[in-house]
Protein backbone atom coordinates (compact mmCIF):
# COMPACT_ATOMS: atom_id res chain seq x y z
CA UNK A 1 0.00 0.00 0.00
CA UNK A 2 2.79 2.38 0.95
CA UNK A 3 4.52 1.53 -2.34
CA UNK A 4 1.39 2.45 -4.27
CA UNK A 5 1.06 5.73 -2.39
CA UNK A 6 4.69 6.63 -2.94
CA UNK A 7 4.37 5.80 -6.66
CA UNK A 8 1.26 7.94 -6.91
CA UNK A 9 2.99 10.77 -5.08
CA UNK A 10 5.92 10.55 -7.46
CA UNK A 11 3.55 10.53 -10.41
CA UNK A 12 1.78 13.56 -8.96
CA UNK A 13 5.01 15.40 -8.46
CA UNK A 14 6.32 14.68 -11.94
CA UNK A 15 3.13 15.49 -13.77
CA UNK A 16 2.02 18.26 -11.49
CA UNK A 17 5.31 20.08 -11.44
CA UNK A 18 5.69 19.85 -15.17
CA UNK A 19 2.19 21.16 -15.74
CA UNK A 20 2.49 23.85 -13.14
CA UNK A 21 5.86 25.10 -14.23
CA UNK A 22 5.38 24.81 -17.93
CA UNK A 23 1.68 25.16 -18.18
CA UNK A 24 2.07 23.94 -21.77
CA UNK A 25 -0.25 21.71 -23.68
CA UNK A 26 1.13 19.04 -26.00
CA UNK A 27 1.17 20.39 -29.53
CA UNK A 28 0.30 18.24 -32.55
CA UNK A 29 3.82 18.39 -33.87
CA UNK A 30 6.71 16.51 -32.28
CA UNK A 31 9.75 18.25 -30.80
CA UNK A 32 13.05 18.10 -32.61
CA UNK A 33 15.79 17.06 -30.20
CA UNK A 34 18.71 17.06 -32.63
CA UNK A 35 18.83 18.75 -36.05
CA UNK A 36 16.09 20.85 -37.64
CA UNK A 37 12.53 20.21 -38.85
CA UNK A 38 13.50 20.89 -42.44
CA UNK A 39 16.50 18.56 -42.52
CA UNK A 40 17.95 15.57 -40.74
CA UNK A 41 16.45 15.42 -37.30
CA UNK A 42 15.91 13.24 -34.29
CA UNK A 43 12.52 13.89 -32.73
CA UNK A 44 11.18 12.89 -29.33
CA UNK A 45 8.67 10.53 -30.95
CA UNK A 46 11.50 8.87 -32.86
CA UNK A 47 13.28 8.24 -29.58
CA UNK A 48 10.13 6.64 -28.19
CA UNK A 49 9.88 4.34 -31.20
CA UNK A 50 13.51 3.31 -30.67
CA UNK A 51 12.80 2.73 -26.99
CA UNK A 52 9.81 0.56 -27.85
CA UNK A 53 11.90 -1.37 -30.38
CA UNK A 54 14.67 -1.79 -27.82
CA UNK A 55 12.24 -3.12 -25.23
CA UNK A 56 10.76 -5.65 -27.69
CA UNK A 57 14.20 -6.78 -28.87
CA UNK A 58 15.53 -7.06 -25.30
CA UNK A 59 12.46 -8.99 -24.26
CA UNK A 60 12.79 -11.43 -27.16
CA UNK A 61 16.56 -11.74 -26.74
CA UNK A 62 16.15 -12.46 -23.02
CA UNK A 63 13.45 -15.01 -23.80
CA UNK A 64 15.58 -16.75 -26.41
CA UNK A 65 18.87 -16.68 -24.49
CA UNK A 66 18.59 -20.30 -23.44
CA UNK A 67 16.32 -21.74 -26.08
CA UNK A 68 15.08 -25.26 -25.50
CA UNK A 69 12.77 -27.49 -27.49
CA UNK A 70 10.46 -27.73 -24.47
CA UNK A 71 9.83 -24.08 -23.55
CA UNK A 72 9.78 -22.99 -19.92
CA UNK A 73 9.39 -19.69 -18.11
CA UNK A 74 10.23 -16.58 -20.09
CA UNK A 75 10.70 -18.43 -23.37
CA UNK A 76 7.28 -19.98 -22.95
CA UNK A 77 5.71 -16.55 -22.39
CA UNK A 78 7.46 -15.00 -25.41
CA UNK A 79 6.51 -17.96 -27.59
CA UNK A 80 2.94 -17.71 -26.38
CA UNK A 81 2.77 -14.05 -27.43
CA UNK A 82 4.33 -14.60 -30.85
CA UNK A 83 2.38 -17.78 -31.54
CA UNK A 84 -0.91 -16.19 -30.46
CA UNK A 85 -0.24 -13.23 -32.75
CA UNK A 86 0.72 -15.57 -35.58
CA UNK A 87 -2.43 -17.65 -35.14
CA UNK A 88 -4.55 -14.49 -34.93
CA UNK A 89 -3.21 -13.15 -38.25
CA UNK A 90 -3.32 -16.62 -39.79
CA UNK A 91 -7.05 -16.65 -39.04
CA UNK A 92 -7.43 -13.50 -41.14
CA UNK A 93 -4.83 -13.93 -43.86
CA UNK A 94 -4.61 -17.69 -44.24
CA UNK A 95 -1.64 -20.02 -43.97
CA UNK A 96 0.19 -18.84 -47.10
CA UNK A 97 -0.11 -15.06 -46.68
CA UNK A 98 0.71 -15.03 -42.99
CA UNK A 99 4.04 -16.75 -43.69
CA UNK A 100 4.96 -13.91 -46.04
CA UNK A 101 3.65 -11.02 -44.00
CA UNK A 102 3.85 -11.87 -40.31
CA UNK A 103 7.09 -9.96 -39.85
CA UNK A 104 5.20 -6.77 -40.77
CA UNK A 105 1.94 -7.34 -38.91
CA UNK A 106 3.54 -8.84 -35.79
CA UNK A 107 6.22 -6.16 -35.66
CA UNK A 108 3.79 -3.30 -36.25
CA UNK A 109 1.33 -4.60 -33.65
CA UNK A 110 3.95 -4.91 -30.92
CA UNK A 111 5.55 -1.61 -31.87
CA UNK A 112 2.26 0.29 -31.70
CA UNK A 113 1.25 -1.44 -28.48
CA UNK A 114 4.50 -0.83 -26.63
CA UNK A 115 4.75 2.74 -27.96
CA UNK A 116 1.21 3.45 -26.75
CA UNK A 117 1.89 2.02 -23.31
CA UNK A 118 5.23 3.78 -23.03
CA UNK A 119 3.42 7.03 -23.73
CA UNK A 120 1.50 6.54 -20.48
CA UNK A 121 4.61 6.37 -18.31
CA UNK A 122 4.93 9.48 -16.13
CA UNK A 123 7.48 11.83 -17.63
CA UNK A 124 6.60 11.17 -21.24
CA UNK A 125 5.25 14.38 -22.69
CA UNK A 126 5.79 16.21 -19.40
CA UNK A 127 9.53 16.47 -18.85
CA UNK A 128 11.33 18.85 -21.15
CA UNK A 129 13.70 21.71 -21.54
CA UNK A 130 12.27 25.20 -21.56
CA UNK A 131 13.55 27.41 -24.33
CA UNK A 132 14.27 31.13 -24.18
CA UNK A 133 10.93 31.88 -25.84
CA UNK A 134 9.09 29.95 -23.12
CA UNK A 135 8.29 26.91 -25.25
CA UNK A 136 9.09 23.49 -23.77
CA UNK A 137 11.04 20.95 -25.77
CA UNK A 138 9.73 17.69 -24.38
CA UNK A 139 12.33 14.91 -24.27
CA UNK A 140 9.87 12.12 -24.85
CA UNK A 141 6.53 11.90 -26.59
CA UNK A 142 4.15 9.01 -27.26
CA UNK A 143 5.36 7.45 -30.51
CA UNK A 144 1.94 7.39 -32.10
CA UNK A 145 1.07 10.88 -30.89
CA UNK A 146 3.17 12.12 -33.82
CA UNK A 147 1.42 11.88 -37.16
CA UNK A 148 4.74 11.52 -38.96
CA UNK A 149 5.14 8.12 -37.25
CA UNK A 150 1.65 6.85 -37.97
CA UNK A 151 1.80 8.20 -41.54
CA UNK A 152 5.13 6.44 -42.05
CA UNK A 153 3.60 3.17 -40.86
CA UNK A 154 0.57 3.58 -43.11
CA UNK A 155 2.61 4.51 -46.18
CA UNK A 156 5.01 1.61 -45.67
CA UNK A 157 2.00 -0.67 -45.38
CA UNK A 158 0.45 0.85 -48.52
CA UNK A 159 3.62 0.19 -50.52
CA UNK A 160 3.86 -3.35 -49.16
CA UNK A 161 0.15 -3.84 -49.88
CA UNK A 162 0.75 -3.06 -53.57
CA UNK A 163 3.81 -5.35 -53.62
CA UNK A 164 1.99 -8.28 -52.00
CA UNK A 165 -1.17 -7.68 -54.08
CA UNK A 166 0.75 -7.71 -57.38
CA UNK A 167 2.93 -10.70 -56.48
CA UNK A 168 -0.04 -12.71 -55.26
CA UNK A 169 -2.46 -11.86 -58.10
CA UNK A 170 -0.27 -10.83 -61.01
CA UNK A 171 -0.92 -7.54 -62.82
CA UNK A 172 -3.95 -8.86 -64.71
CA UNK A 173 -5.35 -10.50 -61.64
CA UNK A 174 -4.86 -7.36 -59.57
CA UNK A 175 -6.92 -5.21 -61.95
CA UNK A 176 -9.44 -7.98 -62.48
CA UNK A 177 -9.86 -8.12 -58.73
CA UNK A 178 -10.78 -4.46 -58.67
CA UNK A 179 -12.69 -3.93 -61.91
CA UNK A 180 -13.98 -7.33 -63.09
CA UNK A 181 -17.68 -8.09 -62.49
CA UNK A 182 -18.28 -10.63 -59.77
CA UNK A 183 -20.82 -13.26 -60.68
CA UNK A 184 -22.06 -14.86 -63.87
CA UNK A 185 -24.10 -12.57 -66.12
CA UNK A 186 -25.23 -12.71 -69.73
CA UNK A 187 -26.87 -10.49 -72.33
CA UNK A 188 -27.62 -6.83 -71.56
CA UNK A 189 -27.15 -7.53 -67.87
CA UNK A 190 -23.53 -8.41 -68.55
CA UNK A 191 -22.79 -4.98 -70.11
CA UNK A 192 -24.63 -3.26 -67.30
CA UNK A 193 -22.62 -5.11 -64.72
CA UNK A 194 -19.35 -4.32 -66.49
CA UNK A 195 -20.21 -0.60 -66.31
CA UNK A 196 -21.29 -0.83 -62.67
CA UNK A 197 -18.23 -2.78 -61.58
CA UNK A 198 -15.99 -0.35 -63.46
CA UNK A 199 -17.46 2.49 -61.39
CA UNK A 200 -17.13 0.36 -58.24
CA UNK A 201 -13.50 -0.26 -59.20
CA UNK A 202 -12.90 3.49 -59.52
CA UNK A 203 -14.33 3.98 -56.03
CA UNK A 204 -12.14 1.09 -54.84
CA UNK A 205 -9.06 2.83 -56.23
CA UNK A 206 -9.99 6.01 -54.34
CA UNK A 207 -10.57 3.90 -51.24
CA UNK A 208 -7.14 2.28 -51.62
CA UNK A 209 -5.46 5.69 -51.60
CA UNK A 210 -7.58 6.95 -48.71
CA UNK A 211 -6.75 3.91 -46.53
CA UNK A 212 -3.26 5.07 -45.44
CA UNK A 213 -4.67 8.47 -44.54
CA UNK A 214 -7.48 6.90 -42.52
CA UNK A 215 -5.13 4.44 -40.83
CA UNK A 216 -2.62 7.11 -39.83
CA UNK A 217 -5.18 9.68 -38.63
CA UNK A 218 -7.20 7.08 -36.70
CA UNK A 219 -4.20 5.90 -34.73
CA UNK A 220 -2.74 9.37 -34.29
CA UNK A 221 -6.10 10.87 -33.30
CA UNK A 222 -6.81 8.26 -30.65
CA UNK A 223 -3.38 8.37 -29.06
CA UNK A 224 -2.92 12.11 -29.24
CA UNK A 225 -6.48 12.65 -28.05
CA UNK A 226 -5.83 10.32 -25.11
CA UNK A 227 -2.71 12.22 -24.14
CA UNK A 228 -4.57 15.52 -24.41
CA UNK A 229 -7.38 14.16 -22.24
CA UNK A 230 -4.94 12.96 -19.59
CA UNK A 231 -3.12 16.28 -19.60
CA UNK A 232 -6.33 18.30 -19.34
CA UNK A 233 -7.55 16.12 -16.48
CA UNK A 234 -4.24 16.43 -14.66
CA UNK A 235 -4.50 20.19 -14.87
CA UNK A 236 -7.77 19.92 -12.95
CA UNK A 237 -6.10 18.25 -9.96
CA UNK A 238 -3.84 21.12 -9.02
CA UNK A 239 -0.16 20.90 -8.20
CA UNK A 240 -0.13 17.92 -5.83
CA UNK A 241 -3.21 15.95 -6.88
CA UNK A 242 -2.85 16.13 -10.62
CA UNK A 243 -2.83 12.34 -10.79
CA UNK A 244 -6.27 11.91 -9.19
CA UNK A 245 -8.63 12.98 -12.00
CA UNK A 246 -6.47 11.32 -14.63
CA UNK A 247 -6.03 7.97 -12.86
CA UNK A 248 -9.24 6.27 -14.12
CA UNK A 249 -8.43 7.42 -17.64
CA UNK A 250 -4.97 5.90 -17.40
CA UNK A 251 -6.62 2.47 -17.23
CA UNK A 252 -8.81 3.35 -20.20
CA UNK A 253 -5.72 4.51 -22.11
CA UNK A 254 -4.03 1.16 -21.40
CA UNK A 255 -7.01 -0.48 -23.07
CA UNK A 256 -7.08 2.10 -25.87
CA UNK A 257 -3.38 1.40 -26.54
CA UNK A 258 -4.15 -2.27 -27.07
CA UNK A 259 -7.32 -1.65 -29.08
CA UNK A 260 -5.64 0.85 -31.39
CA UNK A 261 -2.72 -1.51 -32.04
CA UNK A 262 -5.25 -4.18 -32.82
CA UNK A 263 -7.38 -1.93 -35.06
CA UNK A 264 -4.43 -0.72 -37.13
CA UNK A 265 -3.01 -4.18 -37.79
CA UNK A 266 -6.38 -5.88 -38.09
CA UNK A 267 -7.59 -3.40 -40.73
CA UNK A 268 -4.28 -3.65 -42.58
CA UNK A 269 -4.56 -7.44 -42.59
CA UNK A 270 -8.16 -7.29 -43.79
CA UNK A 271 -7.21 -4.88 -46.62
CA UNK A 272 -4.53 -7.28 -47.73
CA UNK A 273 -6.80 -10.29 -47.45
CA UNK A 274 -9.47 -8.58 -49.56
CA UNK A 275 -7.13 -8.03 -52.49
CA UNK A 276 -5.45 -11.45 -52.19
CA UNK A 277 -8.64 -13.43 -51.65
CA UNK A 278 -8.94 -16.05 -54.37
CA UNK A 279 -12.09 -17.59 -52.99
CA UNK A 280 -14.78 -16.07 -55.23
CA UNK A 281 -13.16 -15.99 -58.63
CA UNK A 282 -10.13 -18.19 -58.63
CA UNK A 283 -10.81 -18.99 -62.27
CA UNK A 284 -10.11 -15.38 -63.26
CA UNK A 285 -6.44 -15.71 -62.46
CA UNK B 1 -9.20 26.53 -59.04
CA UNK B 2 -10.56 23.54 -57.13
CA UNK B 3 -7.18 21.81 -57.33
CA UNK B 4 -5.40 24.84 -55.95
CA UNK B 5 -7.89 25.13 -53.09
CA UNK B 6 -7.56 21.43 -52.33
CA UNK B 7 -3.77 21.65 -52.41
CA UNK B 8 -3.81 24.66 -50.09
CA UNK B 9 -6.17 22.90 -47.69
CA UNK B 10 -4.01 19.79 -47.73
CA UNK B 11 -0.85 21.82 -47.07
CA UNK B 12 -2.59 23.61 -44.21
CA UNK B 13 -3.64 20.27 -42.68
CA UNK B 14 -0.10 18.97 -42.96
CA UNK B 15 1.30 22.11 -41.35
CA UNK B 16 -1.30 22.05 -38.57
CA UNK B 17 -0.41 18.48 -37.70
CA UNK B 18 3.33 19.08 -37.93
CA UNK B 19 3.99 16.95 -40.99
CA UNK B 20 7.14 17.91 -42.86
CA UNK B 21 8.78 16.14 -45.77
CA UNK B 22 12.14 15.43 -44.13
CA UNK B 23 10.58 14.30 -40.86
CA UNK B 24 8.11 12.07 -42.66
CA UNK B 25 10.85 10.48 -44.79
CA UNK B 26 13.00 10.06 -41.66
CA UNK B 27 10.12 8.28 -39.93
CA UNK B 28 9.57 6.02 -42.95
CA UNK B 29 13.25 5.03 -42.93
CA UNK B 30 13.10 4.70 -39.16
CA UNK B 31 10.06 2.42 -39.36
CA UNK B 32 11.64 0.23 -42.05
CA UNK B 33 14.79 -0.14 -39.91
CA UNK B 34 12.65 -0.92 -36.86
CA UNK B 35 10.74 -3.61 -38.77
CA UNK B 36 14.02 -5.12 -39.97
CA UNK B 37 15.48 -5.09 -36.43
CA UNK B 38 12.32 -6.67 -35.00
CA UNK B 39 12.29 -9.32 -37.71
CA UNK B 40 15.96 -10.13 -37.27
CA UNK B 41 16.40 -9.93 -33.51
CA UNK B 42 12.93 -10.27 -31.99
CA UNK B 43 10.72 -12.52 -34.08
CA UNK B 44 13.43 -14.40 -35.94
CA UNK B 45 14.73 -16.68 -33.18
CA UNK B 46 11.28 -17.32 -31.72
CA UNK B 47 9.71 -18.03 -35.09
CA UNK B 48 12.62 -20.30 -35.98
CA UNK B 49 12.06 -22.25 -32.75
CA UNK B 50 8.31 -22.39 -33.38
CA UNK B 51 8.95 -23.59 -36.93
CA UNK B 52 11.45 -26.17 -35.69
CA UNK B 53 8.98 -27.44 -33.12
CA UNK B 54 6.20 -27.49 -35.69
CA UNK B 55 8.38 -29.54 -38.05
CA UNK B 56 9.30 -31.85 -35.22
CA UNK B 57 5.68 -32.35 -34.28
CA UNK B 58 4.84 -32.95 -37.95
CA UNK B 59 7.70 -35.47 -38.15
CA UNK B 60 6.45 -37.10 -34.97
CA UNK B 61 2.96 -37.33 -36.39
CA UNK B 62 4.37 -38.74 -39.63
CA UNK B 63 6.32 -41.32 -37.67
CA UNK B 64 3.26 -42.11 -35.60
CA UNK B 65 1.26 -42.67 -38.77
CA UNK B 66 4.02 -44.90 -40.14
CA UNK B 67 4.16 -46.84 -36.87
CA UNK B 68 0.38 -47.19 -36.87
CA UNK B 69 0.49 -48.49 -40.45
CA UNK B 70 3.30 -50.87 -39.57
CA UNK B 71 1.42 -51.96 -36.48
CA UNK B 72 -1.71 -52.60 -38.52
CA UNK B 73 0.33 -54.58 -41.06
CA UNK B 74 2.07 -56.46 -38.27
CA UNK B 75 -1.29 -57.22 -36.66
CA UNK B 76 -2.59 -58.48 -40.00
CA UNK B 77 0.51 -60.64 -40.44
CA UNK B 78 0.22 -61.90 -36.87
CA UNK B 79 -3.46 -62.67 -37.32
CA UNK B 80 -2.71 -64.51 -40.56
CA UNK B 81 0.16 -66.41 -38.89
CA UNK B 82 -2.04 -67.28 -35.92
CA UNK B 83 -4.81 -68.43 -38.25
CA UNK B 84 -2.33 -70.51 -40.19
CA UNK B 85 -0.87 -71.93 -36.99
CA UNK B 86 -4.38 -72.66 -35.74
CA UNK B 87 -5.18 -74.47 -39.00
CA UNK B 88 -1.95 -76.46 -38.81
CA UNK B 89 -2.51 -77.26 -35.15
CA UNK B 90 -6.07 -78.33 -35.85
CA UNK B 91 -4.89 -80.55 -38.67
CA UNK B 92 -2.14 -82.04 -36.51
CA UNK B 93 -4.61 -82.69 -33.70
CA UNK B 94 -7.00 -84.38 -36.08
CA UNK B 95 -4.17 -86.46 -37.50
CA UNK B 96 -2.98 -87.27 -33.97
CA UNK B 97 -6.50 -88.18 -32.97
CA UNK B 98 -6.87 -90.41 -36.01
CA UNK B 99 -3.48 -91.94 -35.38
CA UNK B 100 -4.25 -92.35 -31.67
CA UNK B 101 -7.56 -94.05 -32.38
CA UNK B 102 -5.87 -96.38 -34.88
CA UNK B 103 -3.14 -97.23 -32.38
CA UNK B 104 -5.72 -97.62 -29.65
CA UNK B 105 -7.74 -100.02 -31.80
CA UNK B 106 -4.61 -101.95 -32.62
CA UNK B 107 -3.58 -102.10 -28.99
CA UNK B 108 -7.10 -103.13 -27.99
CA UNK B 109 -7.05 -105.93 -30.53
CA UNK B 110 -3.62 -106.99 -29.33
CA UNK B 111 -4.79 -106.85 -25.75
CA UNK B 112 -7.85 -108.91 -26.63
CA UNK B 113 -5.69 -111.43 -28.45
CA UNK B 114 -3.25 -111.53 -25.61
CA UNK B 115 -6.06 -111.96 -23.09
CA UNK B 116 -7.59 -114.71 -25.15
CA UNK B 117 -4.16 -116.45 -25.31
CA UNK B 118 -3.77 -116.08 -21.55
CA UNK B 119 -7.27 -117.47 -21.03
CA UNK B 120 -6.58 -120.41 -23.33
CA UNK B 121 -3.34 -121.15 -21.55
CA UNK B 122 -5.05 -120.85 -18.20
CA UNK B 123 -7.79 -123.23 -19.30
CA UNK B 124 -5.22 -125.70 -20.53
CA UNK B 125 -3.28 -125.42 -17.28
CA UNK B 126 -6.47 -125.81 -15.30
CA UNK B 127 -7.42 -128.85 -17.33
CA UNK B 128 -3.97 -130.42 -16.84
CA UNK B 129 -4.05 -129.62 -13.16
CA UNK B 130 -7.53 -131.09 -12.86
CA UNK B 131 -6.45 -134.25 -14.65
CA UNK B 132 -3.47 -134.55 -12.40
CA UNK B 133 -5.63 -134.02 -9.34
CA UNK B 134 -8.09 -136.56 -10.56
CA UNK B 135 -5.28 -139.07 -11.05
CA UNK B 136 -3.90 -138.33 -7.63
CA UNK B 137 -7.35 -138.57 -6.08
CA UNK B 138 -7.95 -141.85 -7.80
CA UNK B 139 -4.69 -143.20 -6.49
CA UNK B 140 -5.49 -141.95 -3.00
CA UNK B 141 -8.96 -143.38 -3.25
CA UNK B 142 -7.58 -146.79 -4.31
CA UNK B 143 -5.16 -146.75 -1.42
CA UNK B 144 -7.95 -145.82 0.96
CA UNK B 145 -10.19 -148.54 -0.40
CA UNK B 146 -7.38 -151.13 -0.05
CA UNK B 147 -6.61 -149.96 3.47
CA UNK B 148 -10.25 -150.03 4.42
CA UNK B 149 -10.65 -153.52 2.98
CA UNK B 150 -7.65 -154.74 4.85
CA UNK B 151 -8.98 -153.35 8.10
CA UNK B 152 -12.49 -154.73 7.54
CA UNK B 153 -11.44 -158.17 6.50
CA UNK B 154 -8.46 -158.38 8.79
CA UNK B 155 -6.55 -159.89 6.04
CA UNK B 156 -3.12 -158.87 5.12
CA UNK B 157 -3.24 -157.83 1.51
CA UNK B 158 -0.38 -158.53 -0.76
CA UNK B 159 0.75 -156.41 -3.63
CA UNK B 160 -1.46 -158.18 -6.13
CA UNK B 161 -4.49 -157.68 -3.92
CA UNK B 162 -3.70 -154.06 -3.42
CA UNK B 163 -3.26 -153.60 -7.13
CA UNK B 164 -6.49 -155.27 -7.98
CA UNK B 165 -8.50 -153.44 -5.34
CA UNK B 166 -7.00 -150.18 -6.51
CA UNK B 167 -7.86 -150.86 -10.10
CA UNK B 168 -11.42 -151.88 -9.19
CA UNK B 169 -11.91 -148.79 -7.01
CA UNK B 170 -10.51 -146.49 -9.63
CA UNK B 171 -12.62 -148.15 -12.28
CA UNK B 172 -15.73 -147.59 -10.22
CA UNK B 173 -15.14 -143.81 -10.14
CA UNK B 174 -16.60 -141.82 -13.03
CA UNK B 175 -14.37 -139.75 -15.10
Amino acid sequence: MSKILSTLSLLALITGVACAEGGHQLTPESNVLVGSRDGLAITNSMVMVWLATGIIVLFCQAATKKMSMIPVGFQNFAEWIIESLYNFFEGILGEHLVKRTFWFFGGTFLLILISNWLGLIPGVGTIGVQGEDGSVNYLLRGGNADINVTAAMSVVFAVLWFYWAFTENGTKGFFAHIFAPKGDFSGVMKFGMIAIFFLVGCLEIISIFIRPVALSFRLYGNVFGGEQTLESLMALGGTYFAFAPALPFMFIEVLVGLVQALVFTLLSAVFLKLICDHGDHAEDH
Amino acid sequence: MFTVLAANAFTKILNDFGVTGPLFIAQVINFIIVLFVLKKFAFGPIQAMLEQRKNRIAEGEEKLKRIETQLAESEERTTAAIEEANGTAKRLIEEAQESASAISEQKTQEAIASAQGILAKAEEAAKAERAQMVTELKQDFGRLVAATTANVTGKVLNDDDNKRINEEAVASIKG
